[in-house]
């Protein structure tokens, strides 16, 4: 009875110790990679499952297990799981900043990123380490047509000055002009920020935040204040309602579906929510404008997989990674599903796609073709992008514009104090 | 007479000790050494190795406006904590200490908050409180045209906050305080009775010296609950409205250790609110076992 009890404890130790020996990987065997999912209205289990099937079923040999991300804070979850030695063989739509610079991602080589259509998109340090795999326009703006022509609006806004004429007329008939929201996801609040920076001061400067981790220039600096200040006027004149600050991202697209408010600047990807939920109104959508009217449109390439460096099954890893982004039926999925613009070359969208999606597409598609695409403000994840943390003070900075708290001034003073800190 | 041998007996308390005093060191002691441990570097996981600061990252905490408004942010969180579920939870107990189906009832209604998941009581009261939720539309409907924005007036948010963790905490109160008026013998509050006390002389003279224990338990749990307060304000305003509005200390320390992935700092701030909260719990405890009276 000793005897075994001994051994029992010895197999235990030896098992524990073995587990933490793998470390950095979930210790999976064979063919079998870990696979870090998130799932949201979107893009429920469903979707997953029948995306990790098609995979697998094409490659015999190859078993997937899908780990699901608690909450759509997958990045932060991907922090704990490596933390505590559980980091998984393969991940989709985490952040790559930190994870790459320590060594933690597997660099893909420009062999494999041949089918993409932006294989240079997002460096850091030089490797390319998450799967360019889809682009998203981050914020173009959708529109309430009936209330537009409610408020005798002919035609989408192109330039700054008819965006501030139409709001005013939305207004002067008592209609919101912006759906805003913000609550615990933050970036919601932050989305005319977002559009207002990329098109005026990247569209003019589009290094312009290489040059912030450079110390060449500052959020204090008049370009970043001006855009801030354009913001900061769309509240002083009413066309933002601060109420609507408390509203989670889901209430806030629920309100523009439901005709409460006029404009919403959201990403492309609302357009799989509108062509899906079909509201009583038509939807249209326009470019963020510029001040003279000049086409730039802020975007976001990435957004892929990535594969854990030290998986003990990293041949398999990539090979799934690889497999799941380029698998035809998989990207019409995603289209469909979450309104993602493939960045493969050579893809065209299925024709069933829906008509605010494909109205977005077209408009992508032609600032493509003007070389006219910009990065999204607070959306960069690679060397070009903001540091860790500071996404959560620019969701607060807009806030604090929006409730009132703090002038412009302030906020780029706090943006800077706090640059400083998270360096 | 033989004497027993005094090693048997201190290994005999020891077996019975030990893996209290095993799961304690581990479990407590170790992340608190560790933590301490961390506060004295510039541990970045992502950025390793870490050198050893010293005690730089206490020097900057201590000219960090986020934090020094983190720490004002939790002490009115706490105030307001521990005096709100006191007062009321003690108005609730002498309310509820009666006999019938109908006290039982309302005992099961005020407790059961407390057995919800303080992040599903969050969701719901984000839901509730919501600029388009129930109470603004009830307030919308009785002729309120501008009704308050309970999350999002930087003025109110805190508020709104620390009347979630009231509500939660309140059935705790009660429970307390009617555990401890079940222990208030009948004999004396007759006696007090016959000797001439009305009900509010009763309460003070009798009823509220023997309430004393239980204030002390409700006061140390609820200085505790309010000085960690996390779940609650990333659940329901994710420290916001903007900056500072309801970022507590506890919130403050994982935002900058899992977000901006600087934990040294993190966990300076992480020791700073373990030596604050210790230092009050014991001031708390030794001023109210002063009040308390043995029978």
């Amino acid at each position: 009875m000793k005897r075994s009890f001994a051994l029992g404890a010895a197999l235990l130790v030896a098992a524990s110790l073995t587990g933490c020996a793998v470390g950095g990987g979930t210790g999976t065997s064979g063919g079998e990679i870990s696979f870090l999912t998130f799932e949201t209205p979107n893009l429920p289990p469903s979707y997953w499952d029948a995306a990790i099937k098609r995979v697998t079923d094409r490659n015999p040999g190859l078993t997937v297990k899908k780990l699901v991300a608690p909450s759509t804070d997958r990045t932060g979850y991907a922090k704990q799981l490596l933390q505590s030695g559980q980091f998984p063989d393969v991940a989709i739509a985490v952040d790559s900043a930190g994870f790459a610079e320590s060594g933690n991602l597997y660099a893909w080589t420009p062999e494999e990123l041949k089918d993409f259509q932006f294989p240079a998109a997002n460096p850091i340090k030089g490797g390319h380490h998450q799967l360019p795999a889809n682009t998203q326009t981050i914020p173009p703006i959708y529109y309430n047509k009936k209330l537009f022509a409610d408020a005798g609006i002919a035609s989408a806004p192109k330039t700054w000055g008819e965006l501030l004429a139409a709001s005013e007329k939305l207004k002067a008939k008592g209609i919101t002009p912006f759906t805003i929201g913000g609550g615990k996801e933050g970036f919601p609040s932050a989305m005319l920020l977002d559009g207002l920076v990329s098109v005026e001061v990247y569209g003019k400067t589009p290094d312009w935040l290489s040059q912030r981790r450079a110390d060449k220039v500052k959020f204090t600096d008049p370009a970043f204040q001006q855009a801030f200040g354009k913001f900061a006027d769309l509240v002083a004149k009413g066309y933002v309602d601060k109420t609507q600050v408390s509203r989670d991202y889901s209430a806030t697209e629920t309100a523009f579906l439901n005709g409460e408010g006029a404009m919403y600047p959201m990403g492309n990807w609302f357009a799989a929510s509108a062509d899906a939920k079909k509201p009583s109104f038509d939807i249209g959508v326009f470019n963020f404008p510029s001040e003279n009217g000049k086409l730039v449109v802020p975007a976001y390439t990435g957004g892929g997989i990535v594969v854990n460096a030290k998986s003990p099954n990293l041949d398999a890893a990539r090979k799934f990674a690889l497999a799941f982004q380029l698998d035809k039926e998989q990207i019409d999925a995603s289209v469909k599903a979450d309104g993602l613009f493939p960045a493969i070359k050579g893809y065209t969208p299925p024709s069933d796609a829906g008509p605010v999606f494909k109205a977005g597409y077209e408009l992508y598609r032609e600032a493509v073709a003007k070389n006219a695409v910009v990065n999204a403000f607070s959306w960069e994840t690679a060397d070009d992008g903001l540091l860790p943390g500071m996404k959560d003070k620019v969701y607060q900075a807009a806030q604090d514009v929006i409730t009132g708290r703090k002038t412009v001034a302030d906020v780029c003073a706090f943006l800077d104090a706090e640059w400083a800190k998270a360096r | 007479m033989r004497r027993k041998p005094i090693l048997p007996r201190v290994w005999h308390f020891a077996s019975f000790g030990a893996p209290g005093v095993l799961i304690y060191l581990c479990f407590v002691m170790a992340p608190i050494l560790i933590s301490f441990g961390y506060s004295l570097t510039n541990h970045n996981p992502f950025n390793p190795p870490s050198e050893f600061v010293g005690f730089e990252n206490y020097k900057l905490l201590f000219q960090d406006e986020q934090f020094l408004t983190a720490l004002w942010v939790t002490t009115i969180l706490t105030v307001i904590v521990v005096v709100v579920p006191n007062v009321l939870g003690l108005g609730v107990a002498l309310l509820l200490d009666r006999k019938g189906w109908l006290y039982n009832a309302l005992r099961s209604v005020f407790f059961t908050p407390v057995i919800l998941s303080s992040v599903v009581v969050s969701i719901i009261w984000t839901k509730l409180l919501d600029d388009r939720g129930p109470v603004n539309d009830f307030l919308r409907a009785i002729g309120v045209d501008h009704p308050p924005g309970w999350l999002s007036d930087p003025d109110l948010a805190l508020y709104s906050v620390a009347s979630i963790v009231c509500w939660q905490m309140l059935g705790f109160c009660v429970v307390v305080y009617l555990a401890g008026l079940q222990g208030v013998p009948a004999e004396l509050l007759e006696a007090a009775e016959i000797d001439g006390a009305g009900p509010v002389r009763r309460f003070r003279a009798v009823t509220w010296p023997l309430l004393a224990p239980s204030l002390t338990i409700n006061t140390v749990v609820l200085l505790i609950s309010a000085f960690k307060t996390y779940d609650y304000v990333k659940v329901v305003t994710n420290g916001g409205p903007g900056s500072g509005t309801t970022a507590t200390i506890a919130f403050n320390v994982l935002a900058t250790g899992l977000d901006a992935n600087h934990v040294g700092y993190a966990s300076a701030m992480a020791v700073v609110m373990l030596v604050i909260v210790a230092t009050l719990t014991t001031i708390v405890l030794r001023f109210l076992r002063l009040r308390e009276v043995d029978l």
